[in-house]
């Protein structure tokens, strides 16, 4: 699939149910037109994961995720050799008859998300996910497989892209990436929806969700996002949060409810407990007057 | 195209502004930002805002300059270049006395006596003892070299990377399939390999309000070093208000590090609130897990202007995230000192190691504690 403007490329995107704002879809339109990674950084829960999902479902390819942790190597990342079957070869075989090299072929190679992703023939979008948490050996490895989309394995040569992936990194920096790896790629700042946006995207993510407990419950959150809590929830708490009103039968929202359903929100205890009584039918009460202000 | 030059002109100056405003853009990026206007139409400003600030800016801090620079820049808005309002506030910070200032004097002292000081081993006692708030000019650069050296040792922490180490406990498959050829598929020979040691993260907090003064100095030289030996390493100063200073410290030269650091910190030689900077650090930077499973070192005298209870909640927080706190409190170094300031008493209970770090032995000591601190058993 071919994008001809930022406008059709949103346009899809709306279509796959991914409502991103003006600037997001620019950086992804760019990415393509430019063939250019994209770094995505952000608090956590705006959709970064999410974005890369719905940038595969519209240009109708393949999405390969690699999870980054510390710790993770190119055995993980990469490729890894099938030591079982090795042996089993060898034992199989009579005594003298294996080379190595046939033991070291395509055959014997467990393939892993970047190896996957290089050595394709159908469209992939890569996502390589919370970068900031591999270690920084790792992140100087991935900065040369994307400047030459090409990985070699000592036993089997170097295997170059065919066609370049749609690569997008997502970081929640817990450090700062390196500025090679920043340099080669565009950046946008993803941050919390407007109201109006989270208000949609709510809609869409939670079929048949009334309109006024999307609107209220968007407003709300909103207001958790104001206050000095250790994990403010992102469009991914608002939309479960959505589902378990909506699950509950509520048509509006009230200080009973927020109440009993505060956990799919808040995720640790100190938040719940600065978000009780006064403080939650005060919130309550400005989220019902934010959202009937629309 | 027919307008491409005006757009060319027009870029590639506003990539110089960025430049001077403290951006890094070079002329790869200015590229990139050429062939992303390219393809997007140029009649949507939105479109143009974006492009040119996905392709110049790679840092989330660098964005409100962005922002400025382009209203100031593009729109022709009613503000200040950035560039100017830089210069407006390096005046401002150079109007009242900064350190950097007394530091820059002092060098000129320095230069007028002639040969920095020499000092022989019996000096080098002198000058380990002495209290940092004594030490003059020539001596604290003295002590530079040796605070370098003492900064060199880092806390580590296994990486889950393993190499080959004929004394490692994991077997090195791939290795011993390669030499188990020669032996008919027999795995004779069991090639080892083991985790590697790498830095463990260290999170560095320095008091610089005016109680702090006579130790700031020495303290800021030990953060320079420290930030030296590596990635990793995050440092920071507060009194009123927390500042980050990794990039300031990342200069070589310790001097250029120092100035940049004076100017950085707004508020140097003020009054200290401890409480409400640590809220801050952990507000903005502990949310992004910077202190998760680092060792946290805090440089205080513990003296808080505010509540010392909001200092406890958040030394609490702190400790909950990091591998181990360290605090460090220069009037520690004074036998009768006891800690009863009321920020120092509500933190105590959260801090694992409690050191002076008045002089250079002191600042030996620290290193060899950070060098083998061990996680703490119970919080």
């Amino acid at each position: 699939m071919e994008f001809g403007s930022i406008d059709e490329l949103e346009g899809a995107l709306r279509d796959a149910d991914y409502l991103p704002e003006r600037g997001l879809s620019t950086a992804l339109y760019l990415a393509l037109v430019l063939s250019k990674p994209v770094l995505l950084e952000g608090e956590a829960g705006v959709g970064k994961t999410e974005a890369a999902k719905a940038l595969a479902t519209v240009l109708g390819a393949r999405l390969i995720r690699l999870q980054c942790y510390e710790g993770l190597d190119v055995a993980h990342a990469v490729y890894e050799w099938n030591y079982p079957r090795q042996l089993l070869h060898i034992r199989a075989a009579q005594e003298g008859t294996v080379r190595e090299e046939e033991l070291f072929g395509p055959e014997y190679l467990i393939r892993r998300p970047l190896l996957e992703a290089i050595d394709s023939d159908e469209p992939v979008v890569l996502l390589i996910d919370e970068i900031d948490r591999a270690d920084e050996e790792f992140e100087a490895f991935l900065l040369e497989v994307l400047s030459d989309f090409q990985i070699t394995i000592p036993e089997l040569g170097t295997i170059s892209a065919r066609r370049r992936p749609a690569v997008i990194l997502t970081s929640n920096r817990t450090r700062e990436l390196h500025d090679a790896l920043k340099r080669r790629a565009l950046f946008h700042w993803i941050g919390h929806p407007s109201l109006e946006r989270e208000i949609e995207i709510v809609r869409i993510r939670v079929p048949g969700i009334p309109e006024r407990l999307a609107s209220e419950a968007a407003a709300f959150v909103r207001e958790l996002r104001g206050l000095d809590l250790s994990k403010p929830p992102g469009v991914a708490e608002t939309i479960d949060w959505g589902m378990a009103l909506n699950a509950l039968g509520r048509k509006e929202l009230d200080a009973e409810v927020v109440r009993q359903t505060l956990g799919s929100v808040l995720k640790y205890r100190e938040d719940i407990e600065t978000v009780q009584d006064e403080t939650l039918s005060r919130l309550v009460g400005e989220a019902r007057a934010a959202s009937a202000a629309r | 195209m027919a307008a491409g030059d005006a757009i060319v002109g027009h870029v590639v100056t506003f990539g110089r502004v960025l430049h001077e405003a403290g951006l890094e853009v070079g002329p790869g990026r200015v590229a990139d930002a050429l062939r992303a206007l390219d393809s997007v139409d140029l009649a949507r400003q939105e479109d143009v805002f974006f492009s040119l600030r996905q392709t110049l800016v790679s840092r989330r801090d660098e964005l409100d300059l962005f922002d400025r620079a382009f209203s100031a820049w593009f729109l022709r808005a009613p503000v200040l270049p950035p560039v100017r309002t830089r210069h407006a506030s390096e005046t401002v910070t150079r109007v009242g006395e900064s350190p950097s200032e007394r530091l820059r004097s002092q060098g000129d002292e320095e230069d007028a006596d002639g040969d920095p000081l020499e000092l022989g081993a019996s000096g080098h006692e002198l000058l380990r003892e002495k209290d940092f708030a004594e030490l003059t000019g020539d001596e604290l650069r003295h002590v530079r070299t040796l605070i370098a050296q003492i900064a060199q040792m880092r806390p580590q922490r296994l990486s889950r990377r393993r190499a080959a180490d004929s004394r490692g406990t994991s077997l090195d498959v791939r290795r011993m399939i390669r030499r188990s050829l020669r032996t008919g598929g027999d795995p004779v020979d069991r090639p080892l390999r083991a985790r590697k040691d790498v830095p463990r993260k260290l999170v560095v907090l320095c008091d610089v309000s005016g109680s702090m003064d006579s130790y700031a100095r020495a303290l800021l030289l030990f953060l320079h070093a420290v930030v030296g030996t590596g990635r990793g390493v995050e440092a920071f100063a507060f009194g009123t208000r927390l500042s980050r200073l990794t990039p300031e410290l990342a200069t070589r030269d310790p001097d250029a590090a120092l100035d940049r650091c004076t100017e950085a910190v707004v508020d140097w030689g003020s009054g200290t609130r401890i409480g409400a900077s640590l809220r801050e650090f952990n507000e903005v930077y502990g949310k992004r897990a910077l202190s998760r499973g680092a060792i946290v070192l805090i440089v205080s005298d513990g003296w808080e202007r505010e509540d010392p209870e909001l200092v406890g909640r958040e030394m609490a927080k702190l400790a909950r995230a990091a591998y181990a706190v360290v605090w460090v409190n220069p009037l520690k170094g004074n036998p009768q000192y006891q800690p009863l300031a009321g920020g120092m008493r509500a933190a105590l209970p959260y801090v694992d190691r409690f050191l002076p770090g008045h002089n250079l032995r002191s600042l030996e000591e620290l290193a060899a504690v950070l060098a083998g601190i061990e996680r703490r058993h119970a919080a």
